[in-house]
C-alpha cells in the first residue's frame, strides 16, 4: 500500500514525558510545513522494538521527546488490544496479521476450544517462523486463511468466539 | 570592526620595565564551569599556569581538562567541595599557586575566605577582605552610599530591632514612612534569601520574623531592614575598577532588567535609553561609592532606575559579574586580565583608562544571553542532564563563554548556566539582529535550555524599543504558549525522522541509560501483544 494513508505516522510524547497539550496526533510526513517558521533540530533517533521510533526534536529551542509509530501499526495494535479485552468479556474477537508473510501451517480447526497463548497458526516472514497465539480462552469460530496463503499486515486470520457462550438475555 | 574579547591588551605589556612579565607564575582558579574556563584562558594568554579545582561531579569537566594541574576538593555537593575554604587553600598550597581567582558565586564574596587567603601569604584576586566585608553587609553599604551623597532606595539604615517588643511601634512607624508595598531584606542577603514582600502594615511583624529566621539560617546573621519596593523599575549596574594607587574608574553601565527571581537572563551594555548626561551621572555616583569604600580590583555597583530614570543605589558586588563580557565587548578590554594586573600591584592599564574615558559615550552595543539548563516552560526549573550535540555560532561579532562540550553532563549540584552567548554591533538595533541570527545557529540537544526564552526576547518589539523593567519577564513571557507554537513543527519533524529510516543514538554511557528510556521501552513492550 502506498499513498498518504500508508505513510501516516502517529506522533506523541514518550509516556510520562509530555506536558499538557502534548496530545498524540496522526500526520503525513510528506505534508508541507505550515504555520510560523520554527527552527527545528532532530537530535537522537532510536528505533526500538515493535516498529516504534523514539525521536528527540528541538523546535524553537523547545526539547520534545517523542515516540513515532506508523498509524497502520497503531490501529492494529489497538484493535488487538480491544479484541483481547473483548475476549475477557465474552464477546467474539478477530485475530489479524501483525506481520506480512505466508501461512505455513494452521494448528486448529473450527469448533476447537483453545486456551490463552495456544498456537493458532504459523506465519513465515523474512525466513522466520512466527507463531500466532490465541489472545484468550475461546472457541475457534472461523478460519479465514489456510496453509500456503500469502497475507498482508492487518489481514483477518481467525475469528474466535467466547469459550463459554453468554446466556441468552431474552 | 574588530572586537577581540580574548585580546590581551595593555595590562601585561605596560609593565614599567616594558617586559611582558606575567602578573603571577601560577594561579589557582577556585571555580567551575564557564567562568573557570574563561579565567584559565586569561591565565594562559598572560603566560601564567592555571590550577583547577574540582568536585567528584566535575572530574571530567572542561575546566579540569584545560588546566595545567587540577586538585580534587571533595564530593559533588558544593558545601563539600567548592564552598570549602580550607580545601581550596590546601589546593593552592599543594599546587604552589601564588594567587587565587574566585570567579563569581561560591567563595568570591566571602570576606573570611579572602582574609584567609591574604593571611596564608597568597594573593586574592579581588577587592581586599576588609572592602568585601564592608560592602557585603548591605546595611553598611547603604550607609556608606548615603554618606557619599548617593541616593539610596528609601528604607532603613540600621537593623530592625525585632528582638525588642518595645520597639515594634518604631518599626511600624518607619514602615509607614517608607510606604507599602515594601521589602524586608537581609543585611547579609543575596539571591533573594531572607527577603519578604509586605503589602499591608499588619503583615509586617510576621514578615520580619520569617525574613530574619531565613537569613539567620542561610547566612548566620539574622539582621534585616526595610526597603521600599520601587516599581516600575529598571536594573542598571556600573562596572568599577580600582588600583592600589587609589584610582577608581567606571567602565560603563549594563542594563540587566530581564530577570526572574533575582536571576538575570539577558544583559546588555550600555543600558538602553539613557542620555549621555544620565550615563555620566550614574558612573559618577558609582565611582563615589568605590572611592568611599577604598575599592581595589573589580566591583559592580547596582542601581534601580525609577520611571523618571532617577538612579537609586541598591548594593555593591565585590567580584567579577557573570555579565562582565558585555562591558569588555563595548569597552575593548579584558577585565580578568585587568584583575590579575591590579592584584599584582600594577596600575590601571592604558586600555582600562581609555575605556573609562569613553564610558559615557559608548560606540558599540553588546548583548548577552545566559543559556542555562532550565525549562522556561516550567518556571525556569533546573533541567540537568547529558548534552548531546553542542554547536555554537562563530563570527567575529559573536563570543561564546562556555564550560561544556558535547557529551558532557550538566550536574544537578550547581548553577545551571552552561554558556553565555554574547554579540556586539555598532548599535543596539544591529546587536538585537545579530542576537537573533546567533541564537538561530545554536544547536544543543540532550537538555532543555533557556534558548526559547532568548529567541523570544530577540524578536520582541518592546525589548527592541528598550521598554524593559524588572517585571518584564513576568509580564511578557508565556512559556506554555511559546512551547505550544513550536509543537506542530516538532511533531512533523519527528514523523519525518521516523520515516527516513535513519538513526542516531542518544549520547549515554553504558551504566547510564536514562530512566525514561527504560520506562519507555518497557511500556512499549507491555502494550505490544507478542
Amino acid at each position: 500500500m502506498t499513498g498518504a494513508a500508508g505513510r501516516a505516522m502517529r506522533v506523541g510524547p514518550v509516556p510520562g514525558l509530555g506536558l499538557p497539550g502534548d496530545e498524540p496526533a496522526v500526520l503525513d510526513p510528506g505534508v508541507a510545513d505550515s504555520g510560523a517558521p520554527v527552527h527545528v533540530i532532530v537530535g537522537a533517533v532510536d528505533r526500538i522494538a515493535g516498529g516504534t521510533t523514539l525521536v528527540e526534536v528541538i523546535a524553537g529551542g523547545w526539547r520534545f521527546e517523542l515516540e513515532v509509530e506508523p498509524e497502520r501499526r497503531a490501529l492494529l495494535r489497538e484493535r488487538a488490544t480491544r479484541a483481547g479485552a473483548a475476549a475477557g468479556s465474552g464477546a467474539a474477537m478477530e485475530v489479524h496479521a501483525m506481520i506480512p508473510g505466508r501461512v505455513v501451517s494452521v494448528s486448529v480447526a473450527a469448533g476447537d476450544a483453545v486456551r490463552i497463548g495456544e498456537q493458532l497458526l504459523v506465519v513465515e516472514a523474512m525466513k522466520m517462523q512466527n507463531e500466532v497465539r490465541s489472545p484468550g480462552d475461546a472457541v475457534v469460530a472461523r478460519l479465514a486463511v489456510s496453509a500456503g496463503d500469502t497475507i498482508e499486515l492487518g489481514d483477518l486470520l481467525v475469528v474466535l468466539a467466547a469459550h463459554a457462550p453468554p446466556r441468552d438475555a431474552s | 570592526m574588530t572586537v577581540g574579547p580574548r585580546r590581551v591588551s595593555g595590562a601585561a605589556s605596560l609593565h614599567k620595565d616594558g617586559s611582558p612579565r606575567p602578573p603571577f607564575r601560577r594561579v589557582l582558579v577556585a571555580n567551575r564551569g564557564e567562568i573557570a574556563v574563561r579565567i584559565i584562558r586569561a591565565c594562559h594568554a598572560l603566560g601564567m599556569e592555571a590550577v583547577a579545582v574540582y568536585s567528584d561531579a566535575d572530574a571530567d569537566a572542561l575546566h579540569v581538562a584545560m588546566a595545567d594541574e587540577a586538585v580534587r576538593l571533595g564530593p559533588a555537593p558544593a558545601a563539600d567541595s567548592y564552598l570549602r575554604p580550607d580545601a581550596v587553600l590546601d589546593a593552592a598550597r599543594v599546587s604552589g599557586a601564588e594567587a587565587i581567582h574566585p570567579g563569581y558565586g561560591f567563595l568570591s564574596e566571602r570576606a573570611s575566605f579572602a582574609r584567609a587567603v591574604e593571611q596564608a601569604g597568597l594573593v586574592f584576586v579581588g577587592p581586599g577582605s576588609d572592602v568585601i566585608a564592608a560592602l557585603g553587609d548591605k546595611l553598611a553599604a547603604r550607609r556608606l552610599a548615603r554618606e557619599a551623597g548617593v541616593p539610596v532606595v528609601p528604607g532603613t539604615l540600621q537593623p530592625a530591632p525585632i528582638a525588642r517588643a518595645a520597639d515594634a511601634h518604631a518599626i511600624a512607624a518607619a514602615a509607614k514612612d517608607i510606604g507599602f508595598p515594601l521589602l524586608v531584606k537581609a543585611a547579609a542577603g543575596g539571591g533573594g534569601r531572607g527577603m519578604r514582600r509586605v503589602e499591608r502594615a499588619e503583615d509586617l511583624p510576621a514578615a520580619l520574623a520569617a525574613g530574619s529566621a531565613e537569613a539567620a539560617s542561610a547566612f548566620g546573621d539574622g539582621s534585616v531592614y526595610l526597603e521600599l519596593e520601587l516599581r516600575p523599575a529598571r536594573h542598571v549596574e556600573v562596572q568599577l575598577l580600582g588600583d592600589s594607587a587609589g584610582t577608581v574608574v567606571a567602565l560603563g553601565e549594563r542594563g540587566c532588567s530581564l530577570q526572574r527571581r533575582h536571576q538575570k537572563l539577558v544583559e546588555e551594555a550600555p543600558a538602553p535609553g539613557l542620555t549621555r548626561a544620565e550615563r555620566r551621572r550614574l558612573h559618577e555616583l558609582a565611582v563615589r561609592i568605590g572611592r568611599a569604600a577604598r575599592l581595589t580590583n573589580a566591583a559592580t555597583v547596582e542601581f534601580l532606575l525609577d520611571d523618571a530614570r532617577r538612579p537609586w543605589f541598591l548594593e555593591v558586588n565585590t567580584r567579577l559579574q557573570v555579565e562582565h563580557g558585555v562591558t569588555e565587548l563595548v569597552g575593548g578590554l579584558d577585565l580578568v586580565v585587568e584583575q590579575f594586573a591590579i592584584a599584582a600591584g600594577r596600575r590601571l592599564s592604558a586600555a582600562a583608562r581609555a575605556a573609562a574615558d569613553r564610558a559615557a559615550s559608548p560606540v558599540r552595543h553588546a548583548i548577552e544571553a545566559r543559556l542555562s539548563a532550565e525549562d522556561p516552560g516550567r518556571g525556569f526549573a533546573a533541567a540537568p542532564g547529558r548534552i548531546g550535540r553542542w554547536s555554537m555560532p562563530a563570527a567575529d561579532w559573536v563570543r561564546v563563554d562556555s564550560g561544556v562540550r558535547s557529551g558532557d553532563r550538566v550536574p544537578p549540584d550547581y548553577d545551571p548556566l552552561v554558556a553565555k552567548l554574547l554579540v556586539v554591533a555598532d548599535d543596539r538595533r544591529s546587536a538585537i539582529e545579530r542576537l537573533r541570527e546567533a541564537l538561530d545557529q545554536v544547536e544543543i540537544t540532550g537538555i532543555q535550555t533557556t534558548l526559547p526564552f532568548h529567541a523570544f526576547v530577540a524578536r520582541d518589539r518592546s525589548f527592541a524599543a528598550g521598554e524593559v523593567s524588572i517585571d518584564w519577564v513576568t509580564e511578557r513571557w508565556d512559556g506554555v504558549a511559546d512551547r505550544a507554537r513550536a509543537r506542530p513543527a516538532a511533531w512533523l519533524a519527528a514523523a519525518r525522522a521516523a520515516s527516513s529510516g535513519e538513526a542516531s543514538p542518544w549520547l549515554t554511557e553504558p551504566d547510564e541509560v536514562p530512566a525514561w528510556r527504560l520506562e519507555g521501552r518497557e511500556a512499549l513492550h507491555d502494550r505490544w501483544p507478542e
